[in-house]
């Protein structure tokens, strides 16, 4: 009944909505904080790899006899690679891969009869799904790297600038991981796809090598590239902080994101007509 | 009587991947798209290490080339792996199922039925990559040739023995699955960087619980400058990793409780 006054009052209709979906990503927040052992051996890695990029870089840094490459110490390079590292595991698991099974197995015609629209309620699950990582993840990691290569000066403009990418970053990551979930229905097996896009974050997205320290002409072309703009740029922006940076990265996740949310958008239009439902 | 059990085995794992990657041959599309997206995937790997040596030439003496073997090593015990006994990765999930019982119906091993029920197609890529890698590192002599497989197999094994360890905890523990993944990629991850750049704790970490140093940094080593003695530790690494797996699989084992599911498998 209640429900009903709800449905009847416009603005109610929005709120009943957006409490759809906050409950979808609440379900999944649960769902992932319960596997604890899981969280830790996932930030346990974390560590692993932070120490080995601590050890890397101080290596390297002394190597060269300077403390400071393009603006960045070894201090803010560590504190860079772990959130840029924090930020890209608290995806999982693969977005694409979700999608992909249920393309194949066909749970997605089922889905799509439902009354949710299937690109927000997966938007929903991977937020929710990523929420409790994240924190593990960065609390972990941030213990690891004060301990290995001491604090980082942080403003809250810099705070609250990265975050706002990083949403931003999100939401980049969502809709290329959905498009390589819905190339399923036409294509026999995506894995191909999901290894050079992990492989093209890994390169370009500054979770090994920060961008700052590529060569000039490739810094720029890697600028440009979504890779960058999912993880990289949020956490750059936070270890050492221009506006000028932020206007340019924002800029460019703009027009990464409608680019890719149109793709997405037409792939799932012209996908689901493929969709045949038989029986019950 | 042991050698010719063991050669009856390296016989019927060859049969068995043989049918696995002709069948996996028929789907011709999915076949090639599988092969050279991981050649693709490794070519790219290789990439963020020619944009790290252009900032930083030489890290304690270890340079590109040295990370190119480390490259062409690593990917070739790792498709020796995937390609023979991709089943090593199911372990914990068909433990924690209760759906070894299909291997326990078999007369032969239930170890190696587990591990060669699958073959990884996208490893041929990676021994591919491997192997042109290898070919293209300069310097190459039938001796080295001879060298990078007789460590390439010996690795693979230690490679293997990690991951039936780390699977295995299941029979003791329950849910590990995830945390078995975890630990393979800390491996994998070890040897993606130059090694002569860890140092303390973090090589003890190395030479332990997640021995990269047997399938990375010793390996290299050997393939660059033999030596006799530094290639017994490898030998004898394999042996105790041997052991430790075998135990831990058999007294596992023990304690394995059935799923009762009924699999038909065509």
């Amino acid at each position: 009944m209640s429900e009903v006054k709800i449905l009847q009052n416009g603005s109610g209709l929005v709120w009943y909505k957006f409490l759809k979906y906050f409950e979808i990503a609440k379900v999944n927040y649960f769902n992932s904080a319960t596997y604890l052992v899981n969280l830790i051996s996932r930030s346990a890695i974390v560590v692993i790899r932070i120490w080995i990029f601590t050890q890397l870089y101080k290596v390297s840094y002394s190597i060269t006899g300077v403390s400071e490459i393009e603006g960045l110490t070894v201090v803010m390079v560590v504190w860079s690679l772990m959130m840029t590292q924090s930020f890209q595991t608290a995806t999982r698991p693969q977005l694409s891969k979700l999608i992909d099974e249920e393309v194949k197995s066909g749970t997605l015609a089922y889905s799509v009869n439902r009354p949710y629209s299937y690109i927000l309620f997966h938007f929903s699950g991977f937020i929710g799904r990523s929420i409790p990582n994240l924190f593990i993840n960065l609390f972990i990691g941030s213990l690891a790297a004060l301990l290995l290569v001491g604090p980082i000066g942080l403003s809250w403009e810099a705070l609250l600038f990265g975050v706002i990418l990083l949403f931003f970053g999100y939401i980049l990551d969502f809709f290329i991981s959905l498009i390589i979930g819905l190339s399923a229905f036409w294509i026999e097996d995506t894995s191909a796809f999901t290894w050079i896009y992990s492989k093209g974050q890994l390169v370009f997205g500054g979770l090994i090598l920060p961008i700052a320290l590529f060569p000039d002409y490739l810094q720029k072309i890697a600028e440009l590239l979504p890779f960058s703009q999912m993880y990289y740029g949020a956490a750059r922006l936070i270890v050492h902080f221009e506006p000028s940076l932020f206007l340019q990265y924002f800029a460019t996740q703009l027009v990464w994101i409608l680019f890719f949310g149109l793709v997405a958008y037409y792939l799932f239009n012209k996908g689901i007509k493929h969709v045949s439902v038989n029986g019950g | 009587m042991f050698l010719s059990t063991v050669g009856k085995y390296i016989s019927l794992t060859w049969e068995m991947t043989k049918s696995s990657i002709l069948s996996a041959m028929e789907y011709r599309v999915s076949f090639i798209v599988q092969v050279f997206g991981m050649l693709v995937n490794d070519i790219a790997l290789v990439g963020i290490w020619l944009i790290f040596f252009q900032k930083f030439p030489s890290i304690n003496g270890w340079q590109f080339q040295d990370t190119a073997m480390l490259f062409a090593l690593t990917t070739v015990n790792f498709a020796i792996v995937m390609i023979f006994a991709r089943g090593a990765f199911e372990l914990s999930k068909t433990i924690a199922r209760g759906e070894l019982d299909y291997y326990l119906s078999f007369p032969k091993n239930v170890l190696w039925h587990a591990l060669v029920s699958k073959t990884d197609i996208s490893a041929i890529g990676d021994l591919l990559f491997g192997l042109i890698i290898f070919f293209f590192s300069g310097n190459i002599s039938l001796e080295k040739i001879g060298l990078f497989a007789v460590i390439g197999i010996l690795t693979a094994l230690i490679f293997l023995n990690f991951i039936i360890i780390t699977q295995s905890i299941t029979f003791y523990v329950g849910n590990f699955e995830e945390a078995a993944e975890q630990m393979f990629h800390a491996l994998l991850g070890f040897t993606l960087y130059p090694q002569t750049a860890f140092y303390g704790a973090l090589k003890i970490v190395m030479l332990t619980i997640i021995p990269a140093f047997f399938i990375a940094t010793l390996p290299v080593q050997l393939i660059q400058k033999f030596n006799p003695q530094f290639f017994l530790i490898l030998v004898g690494f394999w042996i105790l990793t041997t052991i430790i797996a075998a135990i831990i699989f058999k007294h596992g084992l023990r304690r394995y409780e059935s799923g009762n599911l009924i699999n038909v498998k065509m």
